[in-house]
């Protein structure tokens, strides 16, 4: 309502504008997918997966993970509820374990997710060079089609332009639609016409030993990614103790089932002891080809190159958002906090484009095999550093409810976050230890132990720089975590 | 100052003396009426300008981060008389909250009365476009950046409107344009002076800049 109808104004007007402006489930549910970017997972993590890790519990792998993240989610949600800036898992582990390791998980989340953006070029590289040379006979090396993606992303993501709205719901709808019908054509269709349900089984994830569990859950963990930002949008919702855990346990179960049944049909169609080797051989075309409809196959792999592109734009945007709230804070240098004109948050969006160069021209010169090195080896050790935050902020959970439970009942206070921590951080050690089979190394590869020691390097950084605040700069350290609140919530400095 | 010619009202290069419409001018290109701002942004910070105006004139107050009817009857023009009148009418609700209503309106609100002024030139009709209004004099449209330039003196600090708009213009993203034509001293000048302002004014910026940084972290800009 304008003020030129202030007659019409009525007590409560105020509320119920601002309550039609606001945000329900099916708009938060699309948000968190479109995070998600399901063809990705589904044609490009998962058949890679197979490939590297020999492991054929992956279907099995997103069930069990899925029941993981829903108990970590009670506590997670009872707390977003609790506190500012909930969009940020650093902002938990700031207000539960302290701001000190709040810098430690803030430099964490900023690598990982770095990790997931950069390492989607080195699957739209191949792909779309595979693409542009069967079908439009352009031919070059995979680093130019990711070089030319990269620089779409770095001036959309100048422009501040992300794709929204119809634009990514038509995306989204497609690409689930294409997963859907390959996994039907793929599971009616089963090697000897005997569909096998081995690979959903429980057994199935301890099939090459228990411990390999850590890698399968490294996996679908990275599979599952988005499916944590709804408290994003929770200032932005309707009724934030409804809308944001509807959304986000909807968004669990449909992940969970889409992939499972993908990964499912893969190994039922493949062969369940075969379906390694096909994995290894044909990639993405594992999931094209279920179905045996050409122009089936050929769409989808149109809509991988756009799942794969949209996917790191939204990532390059989750990148910049996470170092501008840092740069707000001045826990980064506070030029990444700064905007330009239109409110774009430059420096914090060229950081990241800059990133994603000089990832892809390294693994260029270096003639690394981009969707094995580059995608998946990235990717996943993304999807470790979010699993080392899931475990951390349910900590966080637990030690926060234990001084002031807020009127929480003990299952999201204390029972869930507790088990999802135990869960969370046997998965991680695990995970951790055969770090080799999920890079499909040899145990005493560099690589096996440079990746995952990468976060404890900057963990280590992000606690000695939290103590450096902490006794240096204590007007910057009490703002820590509160994000865009900094200025509002934190005490006032003093003039000068 | 707005003068009358044939008793139409026409722009002055003293302009209106008003923080919304200086807010407007700063925030919008003197020849075009493109916004340098997203247009949320731009919302949240001329909603931040109004409710500014109604504690300058006393018709408001902040307490304990809420705004708080005072002497509605202070409010200067037809448009903050509207504000002050819905803030009297309704319940009591948080800064962040009345940015958020206002902000919904707040840039055709203050276009109108800058058009009323002789200042816009109103919108082509039936324009398949977004409404933009056009400034008349490129030079009156540029003045507010002119005016601030010479009101931010450390020397001189007792302008608190001139502030009051610094502050406003920064926490609503438009420091880095500020930054191409205010002298070195007059952006540490804001910096320097808004802690010194009055507590509601304070919390009236303080509460814009979050709700601007809040929008673009949710990604609701």
């Amino acid at each position: 309502m304008s003020p030129a109808q202030t007659a019409q104004h009525k007590p409560g007007a105020v509320s119920r504008a601002l309550a039609t402006d606001r945000l329900g489930i099916p708009a938060v549910l699309f948000f968190v997918l479109a995070g998600v970017a399901p063809l990705t997972v589904a044609a490009g993590v998962i058949p890679t997966a197979y490939a590297t890790t020999g492991l054929t519990g992956i279907p099995a792998a997103f069930v069990v993970i899925a029941v993981v993240l829903a108990i970590f989610s009670a506590g997670y949600m009872a707390m977003a509820r609790s506190i500012r800036n909930a969009g940020a898992f650093y902002a938990f582990i700031a207000a539960g374990l302290g701001k000190v390791a709040g810098v430690a998980a803030a430099l964490v989340a900023l690598l990982a997710y770095s990790l997931l953006q950069v390492g989607l070029y080195g699957a739209f590289g191949p792909n779309a060079a595979a693409l542009a040379g069967a079908h439009l006979g352009v031919h070059a090396p995979w680093w130019a089609f990711a070089l030319g993606a990269w620089a779409v992303v770095a001036v959309l993501g100048l422009a501040r332009v992300e794709i929204t709205g119809r634009v990514l719901g038509v995306l989204l709808c497609a690409e689930l639609a294409v997963i859907v019908a390959q996994t039907i054509g793929g599971l009616a269709r089963p090697v000897g016409g005997h569909l096998s349900f081995a690979t959903l089984s429980p057994t199935a994830l301890g099939s090459a030993g228990f411990a390999t569990f850590g890698v399968l859950a490294v996996v679908a963990v990275l599979g599952f990614v988005g499916f944590e930002q709804a408290p994003v949008l929770a200032e932005e919702v309707r009724r934030p103790k409804r809308t944001v855990p509807a959304a986000t346990y909807t968004a669990l179960g449909l992940i969970a089932v889409v992939y499972a049944g993908a990964s499912w049909a893969m190994a039922a169609h493949a062969g369940t002891s075969h379906v390694v080797a096909a994995a290894a051989a044909q990639g993405p075309g594992l999931l094209f080809g279920l179905s045996g409809s050409g122009v089936l196959s050929q769409a989808a792999q149109w809509l991988f190159l756009s799942s794969l592109f949209a996917a790191a734009l939204a990532f390059h945007n989750s990148v910049w958002r996470y170092a501008f709230s840092l740069g707000r804070e001045n826990v980064l240098p506070a030029a990444l906090g700064r905007t330009g004109p239109s409110n774009i948050p430059r420096a914090a969006s060229l950081l990241q484009s800059a990133t994603g160069l000089a990832v892809i021209t390294g693994y260029a010169l270096a003639g690394a095999q981009p969707m094995q090195a580059l995608f998946f080896d990235l990717g996943t050790t993304g999807g470790l550093g979010i699993m080392i935050l899931l475990a951390a902020t349910s900590a966080a959970v637990v030690v926060f409810f234990a001084r002031d439970p807020r009127g929480e009942s003990i299952w999201p206070r204390l029972i869930a976050p507790a088990l999802a921590a135990v869960l969370l951080t046997g998965i991680v050690i695990l995970a951790i230890q055969h770090y080799a089979t999920l890079l499909g190394v040899p145990p005493a590869s560099p690589a096996a132990w440079i990746l995952p020691g990468a976060y404890a390097a900057v963990a280590a950084t992000g606690l000695a720089w939290g103590l450096i605040l902490k006794i240096r700069r204590p007007h910057i350290y009490a703002a820590i975590g509160l994000g865009a609140h900094a200025i509002t919530t934190a005490p006032a400095r003093q003039p000068r | 100052m707005t003068g009358q010619v044939n008793g139409r009202p026409v722009p002055g290069l003293g302009g209106t003396g008003r923080i919304a419409d200086e807010l407007y001018l700063i925030a919008h290109h003197e020849l075009t009426g493109r916004p340098h701002l997203a247009p949320r942004a731009v919302g949240l910070g001329l909603a931040g300008a109004l409710l500014a105006e109604l504690i300058l004139a006393g018709a408001i107050t902040v307490a304990a981060g809420a705004v708080v009817a005072a002497a509605p009857g202070q409010a200067g023009d037809q448009l903050t008389a509207a504000v002050a009148a819905q803030i009297a009418g309704e319940d009591i609700h948080p800064v962040a909250d009345w940015l958020a209503f206002l902000g919904r309106t707040a840039a055709g609100d203050v276009a109108a009365r800058l058009e009323r002024a002789g200042y816009l030139a109103p919108p082509p009709r039936r324009s398949w476009r977004a409404a933009r209004w056009v400034p008349v004099d490129p030079d009156c449209a540029f003045a507010p950046v002119a005016r601030l330039n010479a009101a931010l003196n450390l020397s001189r600090p007792g302008d608190g409107q001139a502030v009051a708009l610094g502050g406003l213009a920064a926490a609503c993203g438009l420091g880095p344009r500020l930054g191409l034509y205010l002298e070195p001293g007059a952006r540490t000048c804001i910096d320097a002076l808004v802690p010194l302002l009055g507590p509601g004014l304070r919390a009236v910026i303080a509460q814009t800049h979050t709700a601007v940084d809040a929008a673009l972290l949710a990604h609701r800009i």
